[in-house]
């Protein structure tokens, strides 16, 4: 049992006492500066490989929008000892699965193995990594599949545009924030080879990265392993970190999107985020499970139940593109509705303030608290029962916080906020003052608009 | 001394990365076998199926009731009554209201969710093993005593009028219902989901009879997976909240024959489409056939992942595709197999071609060993990988149930899958054959019928709104 939970009888309704998370962490640093996180769990023959880079489209220059995400789609057509196409056929043929996706803040890639594979996944990353194949051929090829891909997740999906493209614009002042994250067509035609091969000596080197193995391993053996593969990979000048202040202070801005798509309206409501790992960050995403999660909140009861104008509703720290876990500020919180068309978009943004001014004005109950809390819990051990879910976690934990530890005290974290700190956050941050919000409306006749945005491979 | 022997290591560690070759893959032992958690079945004597894994690695409980009571069980003029069973069973009972059941599943660090698709209706949930037992007297009271409270049906017939308005605003939406439309006739399989009027004539009283017909002990099979309370506290837990659960005679269903494959063209306008969403598809044998395994695989080679046939052809050389795959849908009656793709309206002509000369050689030759021990690789390692959360396992357990399969059929899985020889494959290549396929494209007529009509005479179809 690598996993031990101290789970009192009454866990669940006693807030006193959270349940402990131990997940065995070991981490270390290869001489050219790979950060290395390793948890050994014997319990099944299953291992997970998550390589995380430290570049995500706010990271990108002027005149190269998109390029995060189209380096994703490069790292899958081959290197040195891999030829194009074979890192899928290596990894299906040994029993895995395999993903990558591009974040505002990180672009991962990651393999679940059968554990007696974990060499395999290995190989593959630092082949990448070391020696990735930047072809013409390649890159043309890429530049097509991510402009498919815009046309068919964004382009053509209601909503989509008017989430990736416009919302970013309007809550973001700084142009490392509110720019495309899938790019433009006009920037992703006019690279080059040596573009896309100087992005990555910059970016995919092993001092800019984290390796995390997750599951059935020997430590002693995997850091053998990863020495072998990994060791060897030059290290490079350390790229610049993006400067992603917005101007202080905050004001309040509306909008409305006709959406040809759309056949129900919606609206976007955001505010500005606290920074991470802050008590008010805390804070606030207890705040946000009392709001949204699930069917006892506060959303589900007071808006789709009880004033029937809501129809579905998402919210997230960092939404659309991000959740607490990977939130980095400045972010916003934001909250997306779909609502019934016999009520106006001003109408849910004052009701959806109206459930916000309650909790400014009367605070929320322990029982709330405490259920906020079990929802928090519930769903991180939902997380924890994979070792990529584990991995993906100790991975972000390291590169946003450089404390994977933090997967073992988080929801001590969540357990500590008090009901009056959640009323705080309310009163200092979910305010009509420092709020945007974005109507979508459905109208047939409208033509799209295209600006820009991210997505998974 | 201690550092002296850790600098031994890192020596030996180093002298070892000197010594790999990376231009070949390392060499790995076989794909390991994994022992599935055992199980233990028995029924209630009101006919209530009970299946138990013990998992004990997470302090959860992952429970699933499964009815057999999806769309199929659908009245002829209420299609999608099933499905808003499912959306209003925790929305109220006899002695507990909707946000009763919100608020004390929530406390338990739990979750109530019900589906129905198109042979089963499916409660799912899970809460902190802790309070296993308060959560399963929830679970009980809401599929025997869901209570359809007025408020709770009216809420429920308006948005999900306005749901199935932005459903019908996606595409791949608009080609499902199509296809299935086209592909089982008469068969009550035809239906996906409501239509505006099905909606508009919800009741209480039809409901509550689907209810009554159909979610009886008998019809059921109850999932538990994971800490488990110890097998006497369980046994009385169930007797307590289940044993008064009257069984009831189910009614004859008796459905229409399921048509056979034809080749039928139809293009469902949706003008301002971007791109055209295109869907070849067959009836195919369910699990229970000698068949299954072959096409399984033959599925596999054929679309599914990122280094089938098709995402290779289709997006990797020919690059008219974000996505191109296939999937295999097994149900109790058929199944059905469909390769999917989206492609750009300009080269709608040339990427039907190619979709349909991928297909045609399902049948025409022989997969590789290549292609073979990578699906059969890809099948076995996805077996162990399920396993790794609850739901995984509870969700297989329920494929077992509702489809009637063997009791060992999860351990033989992948034997079955490892013992199918290429022959068997090219014979299920029928399943794949252009000249007898139903094919839906959803996009702007405008643009792109001319490109349809080189491969037949395209029916055109005006999608519901």
């Amino acid at each position: 049992m690598k996993f031990s939970f101290c789970l009192l009888l009454t866990a669940a309704l006693a807030a006193a006492a959270p349940p402990k998370i131990n997940i065995p962490i070991e981490k270390y640093k290869l001489d050219n500066g790979l950060r290395v996180i390793l948890s050994e769990d014997n319990t099944l023959p299953v291992v997970a490989v998550y390589v995380v880079y430290d570049v995500g489209s706010r990271a990108e220059e002027k005149g190269r929008t998109g390029f995060a995400h189209l380096f994703e789609h490069m790292m899958f057509e081959g290197s040195a000892n891999v030829k194009k196409g074979e890192h899928m056929r290596f990894v299906e043929s040994n029993g895995g699965t395999l993903n990558g996706s591009t974040h505002p803040d990180y672009t991962n890639y990651f393999e679940s193995l059968p554990s007696n594979k974990l060499a395999v996944g290995l190989w593959l990353e630092s082949d990448r990594m070391r020696s990735l194949a930047i072809t013409p051929e390649n890159l043309a090829n890429q530049k097509e599949a991510v402009k498919q891909e815009r046309r068919l997740s964004f382009d053509n999906q209601p909503y989509a545009t008017a989430i990736v493209d416009k919302w970013p614009q309007m809550v973001f002042k700084n142009w490392q924030n509110s720019h495309s994250l899938i790019g433009s067509f006009e920037d992703l035609n006019s690279a080059t080879i040596d573009d896309v091969s100087k992005f990555f000596k910059t970016h995919y080197a092993p001092d800019n990265a984290v390796l995390t193995v997750v599951g059935d391993i020997k430590i002693a053996d995997a850091k053998k392993l990863i020495e072998t593969y990994f060791g060897d990979i030059p290290q490079q000048t350390k790229p610049k970190r993006p400067d992603l202040a917005e101007p202080p202070g905050a004001s309040s801005s509306s909008d409305t999107y006709k959406d040809p798509l759309a056949k129900v309206p919606g609206v976007i409501v955001g505010y500005p985020g606290p920074e991470r790992g802050s008590d008010d960050y805390y804070a606030l995403v207890v705040l946000d499970a009392l709001l949204t999660g699930g069917d006892s909140s506060r959303l589900q009861l007071n808006l789709v139940k009880g004033k029937k104008s809501v129809i579905q509703y998402q919210g997230d720290l960092g939404w659309p593109f991000a959740s607490a876990d990977d939130y980095r500020d400045p972010g916003q919180y934001a909250t997306f509705f779909i609502y019934n068309p016999s009520f106006q978009a001003n109408q849910i943004v004052d009701q959806y303030q109206d459930e916000i001014a309650k909790i400014q004005k009367e605070g929320i109950t322990d029982v709330e608290i405490r259920r906020a809390v079990t929802l928090l819990l519930t769903s991180k051990l939902n997380e924890l029962q994979t070792s990529l879910g584990r991995a993906r976690l100790l991975a972000g934990f390291e590169l946003l916080d450089g404390k994977p530890q933090n997967i073992n005290t988080v929801l001590d974290r969540y357990a500590a906020v008090t009901p009056e700190r959640v009323q705080a956050v309310a009163k200092k941050y979910l305010t009509a003052e420092r709020r945007t919000f974005l109507a979508i409306q459905p109208d047939p006749g409208a033509k799209t608009a295209v600006p820009a945005t991210k997505g998974g491979f | 001394m201690r550092r002296l022997l850790l600098g031994l290591s890192c020596a030996a560690a180093l002298l070892q990365a000197a010594a790999v070759d990376r231009s070949q893959p390392p060499v790995t032992p076989p794909i390991p076998d994994v022992k599935l958690p055992s199980r233990e079945e028995f029924k209630l004597p009101n006919g209530l199926t009970v299946v138990v894994a013990k998992d004990a690695r997470f302090p959860l409980l992952t429970v699933r009731l499964a009815f057999m009571a999806g769309s199929k069980y659908d009245p002829q003029d209420l299609p999608g009554l099933s499905d808003s069973v499912a959306a209003l069973l925790n929305q109220g009972t006899a002695s507990r209201t909707a946000r009763q059941i919100a608020e004390q599943a929530a406390d338990l660090g739990g979750q109530i969710v019900s589906a129905s698709r198109h042979d089963d209706l499916t409660v799912s949930g899970s809460c902190l093993s802790t309070t296993a037992a308060d959560f399963l007297a929830l679970v009980a009271d809401v599929v025997q005593h869901a209570s359809f409270p007025d408020d709770e049906v009216d809420l429920q017939k308006q948005n999900r009028l306005q749901v199935l308005r932005g459903e019908r605003a996606e595409a791949n939406y608009l080609g499902q219902e199509a296809l299935s439309a086209a592909l089982f006739g008469s068969h009550p399989y035809a239906h996906i989901g409501p239509t505006e009027e099905s909606i508009a004539k919800l009741s209480k009283e039809s409901l509550k009879t689907f209810r009554d017909t159909y979610l009886v002990p008998n019809n059921a099979y109850l999932i538990l997976v994971g800490q488990v309370p110890p097998d006497a506290q369980l046994k009385a837990l169930l007797t307590a909240e289940f044993g008064t659960w009257q069984k009831k005679d189910l009614p004859k269903y008796d459905p229409p024959a399921l048509p056979a494959n034809r080749k039928q063209l139809l293009l469902v306008d949706r003008p301002g489409s971007v791109q055209a969403n295109i869907f070849s598809a067959h009836l195919a044998p369910n699990r229970t056939s000698p068949e299954y395994f072959p096409l399984a695989l033959g599925n596999t080679v054929l679309g599914a992942g990122l280094d089938s046939r098709l995402f290779n052809d289709i997006r990797e050389k020919r690059g008219y595709a974000y996505d191109a795959h296939s999937i295999y849908t097994p149900m109790q009656e058929t199944a059905y197999v469909s390769a999917v793709t989206q492609v750009r309206n300009e080269v709608v002509e040339p990427a039907v071609q190619a979709l349909n000369d991928d297909l045609a050689a399902m049948a025409t030759t022989d997969v590789t060993s290549r292609e073979m021990t990578q699906a059969k690789n890809a099948y076995a390692g996805s077996f162990i990988l399920r396993l790794e959360r609850q739901s995984g396992l509870a969700d297989q357990i329920v494929t077992v149930q509702t489809m009637g399969l063997p009791a060992n059929y999860l351990e033989m899985f992948t034997t079955h899958i490892r013992s199918v020889e290429p022959d068997q494959v090219r014979t299920t290549g029928k399943y794949w054959a252009p000249d007898n396929a139903t094919v839906v494209v959803v996009g702007d007529a405008q643009k792109i019928k001319k490109s349809l009509e080189k491969y037949g005479t395209v029916e055109l179809v005006k999608p519901p709104r």
